[in-house]
């Protein structure tokens, strides 16, 4: 069994004038959460569809597991599913119904639908039509939907998107689940970073159809390192303060703020010895350069992320 | 393409608009029976030639006489049917899955042709009963075989519809929104079947128009045996429409980009 899920190489999708896709390449290995970051329109979606088969490509070359070539890929696409932006469902079918269809598209039984409607907490939603569902009930359907096959790879774009702050973590358990009990590879996209930085084990950053970086989760938390964040109005006898504990790496950032990048375990020591040199501190404690503060540093400009 | 018919069942069976095209034509041969009836009553005559069904035997032409409304109903149903996949995004789900598009625009074509026969089939059957309670099933002047006449006619008229039903198909494929393909299938119907008939006044143009299977649905009389003798004719036109719009769509589909 091959274990790279997904290769593309150099795969570029041209509109018109405007490079949708620029020559990326990304490589999925299996069991791996890859989250694919970008703004809107930075080509995360026509990769996806790409991917699926829905949009042709004008270079480069797509392999999944292992196969290629028209009709490889053909076969290759009934161990995916997807779920691309809004959930794609009929709205005057039940749930039950909508899971029917999908599994004659698949050529699968309906064995597995009683199991599903459970798995995403909709077993009770009965006769009710998909049109008077709210739309956290829609993408519990549509991964539901895209679960029938029971596939092996799953593309998610924007699976939280119109969740609660409940729906958000209850999605995120189930895609985590979903890789460790089925050993489902997932390629998703998604707006909050700091959600996708909870699940993703890689990422991919898109900006204007390239990626321009591809790290692991261990990489993103050495980029995004973790730092002690002091405020006070006495910087320079803060200064003097750390170099006595011996603290080396540290950097004033503003006139009032000092971030320190050593000893993250003793912000109670350094309190207390700041305080008693008399250095009014008004605010300390540890904190993470946020992904969306690295994303902008990569895309280098302001965004819509 | 047997698991994309299956799920085009389950949708289906669950269409509103299926049940109410099927009422259309279960509901339209009771109407104008009525009417019919109210004609007679209030002293006209009923003609084949200008009213084409007269009596239970003549109902088997009640194709011909409701062209333009089965026309018309079928393009709606199409429209949506194809339409509302691309605008819910549910052309993606079967599409995604490695299913051949030329085998999700067949299955497509083959429910359109269910839904035609079963319609043409119910109205015509309900013509032929409700004509036969009231006015007899009587004859078919001039006609001396009438069960092969039905089968024959049933057929070709059938096959007329069927090739509208194929360009509306494509069209639908083509334009990938109900409205759009709403607006030009009905364009379509209107411009083949009513522009025929000004053609049809030319020398030049007249033959032109026989390559749209319209002119001889509505400027034929089934019942006449001039233009029996060209259900041949008509059956061969309506099979290279068939053909030749089912591949124009299949190739473009095939290079469509799905959004």
């Amino acid at each position: 069994m091959s274990d790279t899920i997904l290769k593309a190489t150099n795969v570029s999708k041209i509109y018109g004038k405007q490079k949708a896709l620029d020559k990326v390449t990304i490589e999925m290995k299996r069991g791996m959460i890859y989250g694919l970051i970008g703004e809107n329109g930075a080509g995360k979606s026509t990769f996806m569809r790409t991917i699926m088969g829905l949009l042709s490509i004008d270079e480069g070359d797509i392999e999944l597991f292992g196969e290629s070539g028209k009709k490889g890929l053909q076969l290759a696409r009934r161990r995916m599913g997807q779920s691309i932006e809004t959930p794609a469902l009929y709205p005057e079918l039940t749930a039950r119904d909508n899971l029917r269809v999908q599994a004659a598209n698949g050529g699968v039984s309906e064995r597995e639908i009683d199991h599903l409607l459970r798995l995403m907490g909709i077993e009770g939603t009965g006769k009710k039509k998909v049109k008077n569902f709210s739309l956290g009930m829609r993408q519990r359907l549509a991964i539901a939907s895209t679960l029938i096959t029971n596939p092996e790879f799953l593309i998610l774009d924007e699976p939280t998107n119109g969740l609660d702050p409940s729906g958000i973590v209850e999605m995120r358990e189930i895609i985590q689940r979903l890789v460790h009990e089925r050993g489902i590879t997932v390629l998703l996209s998604s707006h909050l970073l700091d959600e996708l930085s909870q699940i993703a084990t890689h990422y991919g950053i898109l900006h204007k159809g390239k990626l321009v970086k591809e790290l692991s989760k261990e990489e993103l938390a050495n980029e995004t390192r973790q730092y002690i964040e002091l405020e006070t109005t006495a910087v320079q006898k803060a200064v003097i303060v750390l170099d006595e504990l011996g603290i080396s790496d540290y950097e004033v950032v503003h006139s009032t703020g000092i971030h320190i990048y050593e000893r993250l375990d003793d912000v109670a020591r350094i309190n207390r010895a700041l305080v008693l040199a008399n250095v009014n501190v008004t605010r300390v404690g540890t904190t993470r350069q946020k992904l969306e503060d690295y994303f902008l540093q990569l895309t280098g400009g302001t965004t819509n992320v | 393409m047997f698991n994309l018919l299956t799920a085009e069942r389950i949708k289906l069976l669950r269409s509103r608009k299926l049940w109410i095209a099927f009422l259309i034509f279960a509901l339209l041969p009771i109407i104008q029976v009525a009417n019919s009836k109210m004609t007679v009553h209030y002293g006209t005559e009923l003609v084949q030639a200008t009213d084409t069904v007269i009596n239970g035997a003549t109902g088997i032409l009640m194709m011909e006489k409701n062209g333009l409304t089965i026309l018309l109903v079928i393009c709606a149903f199409i429209g949506f049917s194809v339409g509302e996949e691309f605008h819910n995004g549910t052309i993606r789900n079967a599409l995604s899955l490695g299913r051949s598009r030329t085998h999700y625009y067949l299955s497509k074509l083959v429910i359109a042709s269910l839904l035609t026969f079963v319609g043409v089939m119910v109205m015509t059957v309900m013509g032929m009963l409700s004509f036969s309670v009231v006015f007899g099933f009587g004859e078919v002047a001039n006609i001396p075989h009438y069960y092969w006449f039905a089968v024959k006619t049933f057929i070709t008229l059938y096959f007329l519809l069927l090739s509208n039903a194929s360009i509306y198909v494509m069209i639908s494929f083509l334009s990938k929104n109900s409205s759009i393909s709403l607006i030009w299938s009905f364009l379509y119907t209107i411009a083949t079947g009513f522009g025929a008939g000004i053609f049809q006044q030319t020398e030049h143009f007249k033959q032109v128009t026989y390559w749209f299977t319209e002119s001889f649905l509505f400027y034929s009389d089934f019942a006449s045996p001039t233009d029996i003798a060209k259900y041949p004719e008509m059956l061969v036109v309506s099979l290279i429409t068939i053909v030749v719009s089912s591949t124009i769509g299949i190739l473009l589909f095939k290079r469509a980009d799905i959004k």
